[in-house]
């Protein structure tokens, strides 16, 4: 039994998700539903100065028609990096002002989804066109922090300059990123009821309790009165963070029209209403000595933001923590562009950030003369560089070791161009990958009966990565039940306070939640039973009675399952709530958490530094030919502290790798820069990587024990196989043609 | 999308008077054609569907010449085995194109008669685009994204590219198309369905209001066995070609008896690229021969903004087909 967790657990949700029994928000329909379409801008910057709507309103099946101007009791929230829940804080339709392509305008309610939408096609508007800006200005940049004050964004340590100086090789480079869309499967939707000021507003989301929160807060509502339900989710990878302005409007519209109302975000809208990954540049200067050692290390970032919002996903405070160097600089800078806002989009810091950085280390590594495996190597440190604190565990380079073994890295000759097959040119690349480990507060109740069931509920989410099978694993194995006892309730904002699902922390936090509610309910059934004058266990001192791995242990030798002990109780059933509060969580963390914000303590806490790390080496082949890049192998190491289930692990870091070959090789939204729109917001011209360009993807796990992240042990998984793979494809794609690529995507056109 | 009235005639005489009507048009997989209705960009009175025609369905792989119907599905014949040793260019031009589902939807009178990816022309916030709005300019030229446009055969009016790959192979290996309309039946030579943009690029073919194609007609010959479709694109499946070659070859002993050369991905219709065919008969084919016609094959491209690395691309697409072409050819493959 308690060989439930480091298993491969098949999802205990499969079943229900292939019968397509498993009920996802769009799949609920009350009674008297209405269709919601939106109408979005046509421009990016200027004036509404007019709306037709009258063909809308005479389509057959249209029942209204609603604009900034005839909309009533539309409320809004405060943007996320404003310290608020919503997804930005400007908000479309309070007013005539365009600051956005394909910002809403107008939003038909319809009898049917079809009438809905065609209304919306025939509104036409006017407008007084500005001049818009949808790339930033590198130049135009400036140094912000998350809540306005530059803390923390630029760190200095040593002399940088003088790093340069006495290094025997330095690099001066500059990469760039692009506009990037999550394009989950599941599209965005939201569909609301009003009954009386009771609401209940079904959404797949990645924070049931943000959203419950900011809703109830914007209409002056008791939270009990609204209702959040988001059992299951078809992918999110952060597009389903923050309170939208399609969940607002949805919310007004179901108001104004007296019925419920569902909105399905159409394919190219979910380009412009939601968050996207920001364009970036990754500047590095890097000296080192003969032998590869650093002797100076500077990285500044300049994101893209929109006009009226400052996103800081702090690339560089993930990059400063890599390597050891005695001099160091970063820098978080921002330049702002014509856009919605951006955000978090799998690996916000890191994927971006590492395609500059694990490419600077490879022409660093190049120019030295010394392999790019020892470059890591030799930089490798157990402290962190800037923070001077130890890592909790740092696996880096048994990463390094596992994966060379593997993917038979010592056949790499280093001379660029100088491995080929037939009509390709075959290059091997390596890169580093990191994830911070993110600590949230967390609760979650367990209820036990002494029949052998187990009920686990809490207010997180399975965003499609298998949260629903850890925690009854993890309940499974301290209760000593089967996993298919154990039955797990999510994804409702009434349920007992988990936090947000991102930066990877779900298993770790509100995993740590279900274990605390398990050993409490092994004390509350020690305490029963040894006030019993019979049984195994009567009489004992009840603090001297342990759970272990389901049996509940005296310090004489004497045991007892679980849950028999719990069958001979009064009740025959226990409950209990469970928290986990690491140490370093400050009060105004935890506080800000159960506000249904992200109050994480990490990566750095004060006394030591966490990161989960990995390795990961491709190859990649170049077409003689037609310049075609692929990628026939890809092999990544990895150790995140406990791994909980390595059936969905695997899949996790799998996905994440295949995710770095669309980011290497394929994505990109595609922008008119005259008139500031996304022009490919469809998955036809977005390009993704199709099964014929996921060949052999390998991923091992290595055993890592980490006893300070949380008391499972468990480091985040989900975003980490991203990190590394763009820039170890590109280290590949220089190794097999000599190119260096400083722009992702990598495109053959970049190789004729 | 615009309600529509929906037909689906059941012999042909009555689909063509149906589909001549103001306002109707032809439906046959609708993997193009209900795809730019959802976006609003057609938004036709009434569709005629035409998959009830049996008579257009099937093909005939003969001796002299191989015959296909309409309605015949891409997927069925990219993925017949006698045609594969017959004619290879054709099935590889259709089994690299799509997806699986759409090739199992789509049928080849469509595929000849898809539309240009122009991003401009897909999304109607853009007012101007003179192939969807006559006489409104084109937003593509007017500072746009042009690294998709074509760079042969495009025009101050419009530079949308075909995007198709069959069509390659058929212009380059001498197809004909038939037809039967309100005028009654003709055969077309495949070089003439498509005609360039000009001042008029929202006529894209010489098809007449409710002609419907019937069948299409690919004469045997020897370069046609020995052909090849290379297509380079970014990803390995499921997307349009950056540029592509269709090609064939005859050998006579060590020289070229007959060349076939069509690009695809880079011109404003099925390009036969006449003059790099020309530059390889009577002579023998090597690396270098092969680049020269490549070369040659671009010799009159515009490059637009974006698009100046299709005219090597291009150029190298063509060489390393023909080379293929040439292995075939030679017993080599
Ligand atoms: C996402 C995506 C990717 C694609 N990728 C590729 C690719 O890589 N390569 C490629 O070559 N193609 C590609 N296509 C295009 C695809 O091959 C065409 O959409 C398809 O072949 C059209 O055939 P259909 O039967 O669906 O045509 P329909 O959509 O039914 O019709 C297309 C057009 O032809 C007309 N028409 C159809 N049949 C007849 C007839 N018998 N007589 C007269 N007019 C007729 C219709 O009126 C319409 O104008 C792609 C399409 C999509 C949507
Ligand atoms: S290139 Fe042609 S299709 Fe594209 S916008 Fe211009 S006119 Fe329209």
């Amino acid at each position: 039994m308690a060989q439930t967790i480091n298993t491969a657990v098949t999802r205990t949700d499969a079943p229900r998700k292939v019968t397509g029994t498993a009920t996802y928000a769009a799949d609920v329909l009350p009674a008297g539903m209405l269709h919601g379409a939106l109408a979005t801008s046509s421009i990016a910057v200027g004036t509404l100065t007019s709306l037709d709507t009258s063909a809308a309103e005479a389509e057959p099946g249209v029942v209204a028609v609603l604009t900034h101007e005839t909309l009533p009791d539309y409320k809004t929230v405060k943007g996320f990096y404003a310290g608020g829940p919503g997804s930005a804080s400007f908000w479309p339709m309070e007013g005539p002002e365009i600051k956005y392509a394909g910002q809403p305008i107008a939003y038909v309610v319809a009898q049917t989804a079809a009438a809905a939408r065609r209304g919306a096609q025939l509104i036409s508007a006017e407008y007084e066109v500005g001049t818009p800006n949808i790339h930033m200005d590198p130049a135009d940049s400036f140094v912000i922090g998350a809540q306005g004050d530059n803390k923390g964004m630029v760190t200095t340590k040593g002399d940088i300059d003088a790093g340069l100086a006495e290094a025997a090789q330095t690099v001066d480079v500059e990469y760039t990123t692009p506009f990037q869309h999550h394009n989950p499967m599941e599209m965005f939707s939201a569909t609301a009821e009003w009954r009386g000021d009771r609401l209940t507003v079904w959404m797949p989301s990645q924070s049931v309790r943000t959203l419950r929160g900011g809703i109830a807060a914007a209409y002056d509502l008791p939270e009990t009165s609204v209702r959040v339900i988001s059992p299951f989710v078809g992918g999110a990878f952060g597009s389903k963070a923050g309170i939208t302005p399609y969940t607002m409007l949805t919310i007004a519209a179901a108001k104004a029209v007296g019925a419920p109302v569902r909105l399905i975000v159409t394919r190219p809208q979910m380009y412009t209403v939601a968050t996207f990954r920001p364009e970036s540049v990754q500047k590095f200067r890097l000296g080192a000595d003969a032998n590869g050692k650093l002797t100076a290390f500077e990285h500044i970032e300049i994101a893209q933001t929109s006009q009226f919002d400052a996103v800081v996903n702090p690339g560089t405070h993930i990059t400063r923590a890599m390597y050891a160097s005695p001099n160091i600089h970063t820098e978080q800078r921002l330049a702002r562009s014509d856009t919605n806002t951006g955000g978090f989009m799998r690996a916000p810091n890191e994927m971006q950030t590492f395609f500059g950085l694990e490419q600077a280390m490879d022409e660093l590594a190049h120019k030295v003369g010394v392999d790019p495996v020892e470059m890591r190597r030799v930089n490798d440190t157990d402290r962190h560089p800037v923070e001077d604190v130890p890592f909790s565990s740092r696996s880096l380079m048994e990463c390094y070791d596992s994966v060379s073994e593997g993917f038979g890295w010592q056949n790499r000759t280093p001379e660029p161009g100088s491995m080929t097959d037939g009509d390709w040119l075959v290059g091997y690349g390596c890169a580093t990958a990191t994830y911070p480990t993110n600590i949230l507060a967390s609760n979650a109740r367990v209820r036990m009966q002494g029949t052998g069931n187990a009920y686990i509920e809490l207010a997180a989410h399975d965003v499609g990565t298998g949260s629903y099978t850890i925690f009854a694993q993890i309940a499974a194995a301290r209760l000593g039940l089967p996993v298919g006892a154990c039955d797990v309730v999510m994804g409702e904002a009434d349920l007992p306070v988990a936090p947000l699902s991102g930066g990877s922390t779900t298993a770790a936090s509100a995993g740590s939640a279900v274990h605390d509610a398990c050993l409490r309910i092994a004390r509350m059934v020690a305490t029963e039973v040894t006030a019993r004058s019979e049984g195994p266990l009567a009489g004992l001192d009840p603090a001297q009675v342990t759970l272990d791995d389901g049996v509940l242990r005296g310090p004489g030798g004497q045991s007892q399952p679980l849950v028999e002990a719990l069958a001979a109780t009064a009740a025959g059933e226990v409950e209990a709530v469970g928290e986990f509060r690491h140490p370093a969580l400050t009060d105004q963390l935890i506080r800000a958490t159960f506000a249904g914000g992200y109050g994480t303590a990490g990566p750095v806490t004060p006394e030591f530094a966490m990161f989960a790390f990995g390795a990961e080496m491709a190859e990649v082949h170049v077409h003689r030919w037609t310049h075609e890049i692929r990628v026939p192998r890809l092999h990544g190491s990895f150790a995140a502290g406990t791994i909980l289930n390595r059936k969905t692990a695997h899949s996790q870091l799998m996905g994440g790798m295949v995710w770095g070959i669309g980011s290497a090789l394929h994505e990109i939204t595609e922008v008119d820069k005259p008139r500031a729109r996304f022009l490919n917001a469809n998955i036809a011209e977005y390009l993704i990587p199709v099964n014929a360009d996921v060949r052999e993807v390998r991923v091992e796990m290595l055993d890592e024990q980490d006893d300070y992240v949380n008391p499972l042990g468990v480091k985040g998984i989900g975003e980490l196989g991203i990190v590394g793979t763009a820039a170890a494809i590109a280290n590949a794609v220089h190794h097999a043609t000599g190119k260096r690529l400083r722009k992702l995507p990598i495109r053959m056109s970049d190789l004729v | 999308m615009r309600n529509f009235d929906y037909h689906r005639p059941t012999d042909i005489a009555a689909a063509i008077e149906a589909a001549r009507a103001d306002g109707a048009e032809i439906l046959a997989g609708g993997t193009t054609m209900v795809d730019l209705m959802k976006i609003g960009v057609w938004e036709p009175q009434a569709l005629v569907d035409i998959t009830s025609l049996s008579e257009l369905e099937g093909y005939d792989v003969g001796s002299d010449r191989i015959t296909f119907g309409a309605l015949a599905r891409m997927a069925e014949v990219g993925d017949d085995d006698a045609l594969k040793t017959a004619a290879p260019v054709l099935t590889e031009s259709l089994w690299k194109a799509a997806s699986p589902q759409l090739r199992h939807a789509a049928r080849l009178g469509g595929n000849i008669l898809q539309q240009t990816r122009c991003p401009y022309f897909r999304d109607t916030a853009y007012a101007q685009c003179n192939k969807r709005n006559p006489g409104s300019g084109c937003a593509a030229l007017d500072g746009g994204e042009t690294n998709l446009h074509a760079i042969l055969g495009g025009s101050d009016a419009c530079v949308a590219m075909y995007p198709g790959d069959f069509a390659q192979a058929l212009v380059a290996f001498d197809a004909e198309v038939t037809t039967k309309g309100p005028g009654g039946a003709r055969t077309i030579p495949f070089a003439d369905l498509h005609v360039l943009p000009g001042d008029t690029p929202h006529i894209e073919t010489i098809l007449n209001r409710g002609e419907i194609v019937t069948g299409i007609t690919v004469p045997v010959t020897g370069a046609l066995k020995a052909s090849h479709y290379l297509k380079a694109r970014d990803r390995e499946s499921y997307a349009f070609a950056s540029a592509s070659a269709a090609v064939g070859l005859d050998m006579d002993g060590d020289t070229v008896r007959d060349a076939r050369i069509a690009i695809g991905g880079v011109a404003a219709v099925p390009w036969r690229a006449r003059a790099a065919e020309d530059s390889l008969k009577g002579g023998p084919l090597t690396e270098e021969t092969a680049r020269e016609a490549g070369r040659i094959a671009f010799a009159d491209a515009v490059p637009l903004e974006g698009s100046e690395y299709k005219i090597k691309l291009g150029a190298d697409v063509v060489a390393g087909a023909l080379m293929t072409a040439h292995a075939r050819a030679t017993g080599g493959e």
